[in-house]
């Protein structure tokens, strides 16, 4: 995979979930959407797959994975694609296993479903497949149930399934906020050495900005179905200009907090997708606005070097934030 | 801590918008709308229970009035439904069956209703010994070979109670009596199920006492499944009585109960079919319109269950 | 199990005056009938703690570690299975019927889930205002303005006491949880993992509105989370659990600096921070194998099957929670070494 250039809106029935996104992700890299619940970045993630959910359809943009467009593909392309390119790790594991098959097996039927591998390769790839997810004991876990398993086991039996046909791009939907923090951390780095490995891309959607900074190499921040900041890793946390990510990165305690500080808490609610705010969609709840704001909205422009912000004012503009906030 | 920070101000949000929403109720209502088959069963069901008032006060007839024409008589303008083998007006007696079937029907429903809500709510929300008895007592029931008892029911509360000879209120007991076990069960396991939801632990740390969080907080949530219970059980206590009335073991004559009604052209049937054939559409239309209506309110009140 | 050394003003010479003191506390579920009699889940084993009045405790621990049950069994919505719950000077393991619901008056709870802790049926004002009306502290129209006072302080408009709780966002529905856990004035409120099911600037909300009731009701509170950094935020000392037992406890700050226990130390190492340099710099210590079954916990040192220093002393004596430094309690053979 060259060059995944993601650029459309999406829409359910009159509510734009997703409005004008555009991003790529090159092989090797890692990228972190990040957002609230209703921002819709797993909405953006499933267009990748063309899983959006009825009555939501792609009105516009293009999605192209090398040359070819996913929203031009036939029904027999895009399983083609689902099945031997991307790979999807959704955040309950226990709903995308089958309870009543064998996790063995299922890891099987997963090879076995898209050509690559006959049956009698795929059989002999499940056991290595869950040693490579650091299943121990894999040899015995096959013939297991997957109420048998944890939940962090369950997660990578996930992973496993769609690793096994060695996918180019591989999208994980809150894979840790289901598990705890000490197996979070494994599976953090399960993904982090299996992007390496298989020199895949990785698209990392998560509400947690602390996960993002330990994992990704590029962050997207999205708010009301939008990209409001996007740029390398460091610079969003160091550097942050949209007043959201900046509130957003000072609205979590910090475990390396050294003094009791108040936490900066971002009043109201994120806008209903059906009742979207003229302007700057952040506005109503910005504590950094200006008479534009109210009424224009910004364009996602360059900040920076690698770095864009859809702002009319730009942290590094204001003096003394903290003050203000 | 106690070396109190400077008391900030709350973090106050009393100038957001509140979205407009529905509540439960219209929200099950817009739900039902959506439900064809629900709503042509609410029509005949409206359509039953206003001939049902009408009868009281006026039908075209006197039921029990025979010879108003020729026995056997087809459906004719004077008589749209035709007359039966004793010469009365089959529309009005129609329309008086309407009268018993709802009577049966809601009394019926209401009479489970007040046996198996308390039964259920106590077994669910005390559990251990309180339980086991009722729950006990509901297998029983169940074990029981229903329709056997409710006849012997009917003849010995007939006797018993010196009422009119099996008249509509022995009919409600003698049903109700055997057929109390869904609506306890249902609301057993509603409440067993309710108890231990975070709400009714935190009505617990409000101070709430044992009668305030059964009736303030677990059974109002239990309603929405027990009035779909309820609403079966209308068609059975229909079907019980019709059934009855049928073997001639029900209402007596002259009553118009559509059972009895559908018994009295049995054996016409073969040049008189309208005889037969009245009651029973009327009583199969009454069934599926309730069977209709409660599917709807499952589906309504639970968005989980819906196709 | 051994009794553990109570952290009492006796043995820990930092605590001035406890308001709730816990002594060996069990609570043990019946797991159903195995083949062989009876299992049991060990779900909370020996747990002794104190909370001085007007300090945030902490309670940290991962999923089944027993937090969650450990505050249900002090408020009593759960009862223990032996061991002593001291509010002041009641023991609240042994008060029952009224008594017991007197004690509601002092201790509250704020629920985990804002959506499920919340009566659908009832109105937010009915909500808030049930307290009232179970104790017959106000009635009428003084309930109605006791309710819209706290509505006003929780940051909820007065205006909507007469809307149902699925009206409201997440955020406002736990401002409503916390009014009806404020609205009898208590001491002592155990919160089960408040914030966890919220979004992220929503947290924050609830974090300070929690800080500052606390500082102008001068309140005591126990904060259940699994959520290190949450807990370290927001508490004066923390209790580190791990599978039913009390592993370490000390000033928040010293178990983020120095964590005692190697349990303790693990947990701090997972959490991530939000700073890709310091990240970078920063290694999770990854824990093997799974978090042993509640029903046959090991024996000995909980931990001793998954701790990357467990020597032979820790399959076979199990180290007593004990103060190891001033006012820092460890259970560890080893403490501080990982």
């Amino acid at each position: 995979m060259q060059d995944l250039r993601v650029q459309f809106a999406t829409s359910g029935g009159t509510v734009t979930a997703v409005d004008g996104i555009d991003f790529e992700i090159d092989r090797g890299e890692i990228v972190g959407i990040v957002g609230e619940s209703g921002s819709g970045k797993t909405m953006t993630a499933l267009s990748i797959l063309r899983l959006i959910p009825e009555p939501g359809k792609i009105t516009s943009g293009r999605i192209l994975y090398g040359e070819k467009d996913v929203v031009e593909m036939t029904d027999e392309e895009i399983r083609e694609f689902r099945g031997n390119e991307v790979a999807m790790i959704f955040q309950d594991p226990m709903t995308s296993l089958n309870p009543v098959l064998r996790v063995g097996f299922q890891v099987e039927e997963a090879m076995a479903a898209h050509a690559r591998f006959t049956r009698d390769q795929a059989k002999q790839r499940v056991v290595p497949m869950l040693q490579r997810v650091r299943i121990p004991a894999a040899k015995d876990r096959v013939r297991d149930y997957p109420h048998q398993f944890s939940g962090g086991m369950r997660q990578r039996a996930m992973i496993a399934m769609g690793v096994s046909n060695e996918p180019s791009l591989l999208i994980a939907d809150e894979p840790t906020t289901a598990l705890d923090v000490t197996v979070q951390a494994s599976i953090i780095e399960l993904l982090r050495d299996l992007s390496r490995e298989l020199r895949a891309a990785v698209i990392l959607i998560t509400h947690n900005m602390a996960l993002v900074a330990s994992l990704c190499n590029r962050v997207i921040v999205m708010y009301a179905g939008r990209v409001v900041e996007e740029g390398p890793t460091r610079a969003i946390f160091k550097n942050p200009q949209h007043p959201y990510t900046w509130s957003l990165l000072r609205s979590m305690p910090r475990i390396d907090e050294t003094a009791k500080e108040r936490l900066i808490s971002i009043k109201g609610l994120p806008p209903d997708l059906g009742k979207m705010p003229p302007g700057c969609k952040f506005h109503p709840r910005c504590k950094f606005r200006i008479d534009r704001c109210f009424t224009e909205e910004p364009p996602l422009d360059e900040v920076d070097p690698m770095q864009r912000a859809r702002c009319w004012v730009l942290m590094k503009n204001v003096p003394e934030p903290e003050t203000k906030a | 801590m106690a070396q109190a920070a400077p008391v900030a101000q709350p973090d106050v949000e009393l100038t957001y918008e509140m979205p407009e929403q529905a509540t439960l109720l219209t929200d099950a209502w817009r739900r039902i709308r959506r439900n064809r088959l629900a709503l042509v069963g609410g029509a005949i069901i409206l359509v039953l229970f206003a001939t049902a008032l009408i009868s009281i006060v006026w039908t075209p007839y006197p039921t029990w009035l025979q010879a108003v024409g020729p026995t056997y008589q087809p459906p004719s303008p004077a008589h749209p439904l035709g007359l039966d083998q004793a010469g009365r007006d089959i529309l009005s007696r129609i329309m008086g069956g309407a009268l018993i079937t709802v009577q049966v029907g809601v009394g019926s429903a209401i009479i489970v209703s007040l046996i198996g809500i308390p039964l259920g709510l106590l077994a669910g929300f005390y559990r251990g010994s309180v339980d086991t008895v009722i729950s006990f007592f509901i297998n029983i029931w169940y074990g029981i070979p229903d329709l056997l008892v409710a006849l012997i029911l009917v003849f010995v509360l007939s006797d018993a109670l010196h009422l009119i000879p099996r008249g509509i209120l022995v009919i409600i007991i003698a049903f109700s009596l055997t057929r109390w076990m869904d609506v306890a069960r249902l609301v057993r396991g509603q409440s067993l199920a309710l108890r231990e939801r975070e709400f009714v632990e935190a009505a617990r740390m409000s101070g709430a006492r044992d009668f305030g969080l059964v009736f303030r907080h677990i059974f109002p949530n239990a309603l929405g499944p027990i009035i779909v219970q309820a609403t079966f059980a209308i068609p059975a206590a229909v079907l019980f009585e019709a059934f009855l009335s049928f073997l001639g073991l029900g209402l007596p004559s002259p009553t118009p109960s559509w059972g009895a009604m559908a018994a009295d052209g049995y054996h016409g049937m073969d040049f008189a079919p309208h005889i037969v054939l009245a009651p029973t559409i009327a009583l199969s239309l009454t069934l599926m319109a309730f069977n209709w209506v409660g599917d709807g309110l499952r589906d309504a009140f639970d968005p989980r269950m819906r196709r | 199990m051994s009794a553990q050394a109570a952290p009492t003003p006796a043995t820990d010479p930092t605590l001035k005056a406890p308001l709730v003191r816990i002594e060996d506390l069990v609570k043990y579920f019946p797991a159903g009938g195995g083949l062989f009699g009876r299992t049991v889940v060990h779900a909370v084993d020996g747990v002794s703690l104190a909370i001085e009045a007007g300090e945030t405790l902490g309670l940290v621990g991962e999923s089944g570690c027993g937090k969650s049950t450990l505050g249900r069994v002090i408020v009593r919505l759960l009862p223990a299975t032996s061991g002593h719950v001291y509010f002041k000077d009641t023991d609240l393991t042994k008060v029952r019927g009224e008594k017991l619901r007197r004690t509601r008056q002092e201790i509250q709870m704020i629920f985990q889930d804002p959506y499920a802790s919340l009566n659908p049926r009832m109105t937010v004002g009915d909500i808030v205002s049930e307290p009232l009306r179970n104790f017959g502290v106000a009635r009428g129209r003084k309930a109605e303005q006791k309710v819209q006072e706290v509505m006003r302080v929780v940051g909820l408009n007065p205006n909507f006491v007469n809307r149902y709780p699925h009206e409201f966002s997440g955020g406002q529905r736990q401002r409503i949880g916390i009014a009806r856990a404020l609205v009898l004035e208590p001491t002592f409120i155990v919160a089960d993992e408040p914030v966890s099911a919220l979004d992220v600037s929503i947290q924050a909300q609830i974090v300070n509105l929690m800080e500052d009731l606390q500082a102008k009701y001068d309140l005591t509170f126990l904060f259940i989370a699994h959520d290190l950094s949450v807990v370290k935020h927001i508490s004066d000392r923390i209790a580190v659990m791990y599978l039913g037992k009390i592993v370490e406890i000390g000033t928040s700050n010293a178990i983020r600096d120095r964590p005692l226990h190697p349990y303790t130390k693990v947990l701090e190492s997972s959490v991530p921070v939000p700073d890709p340099d310091l990240e970078s710099a920063r290694k999770p210590i990854l824990l093997k194998g799974e978090i042993p079954s509640p029903v046959n916990p090991p024996s000995a040192c909980r931990f001793h099957t998954r701790c990357p220093i467990a020597q032979q002393i820790c399959s076979e004596v199990e180290p007593p929670l004990e103060m190891k430094e001033n006012g820092r309690f460890a259970a560890c053979h080893f403490p501080g070494q990982l």
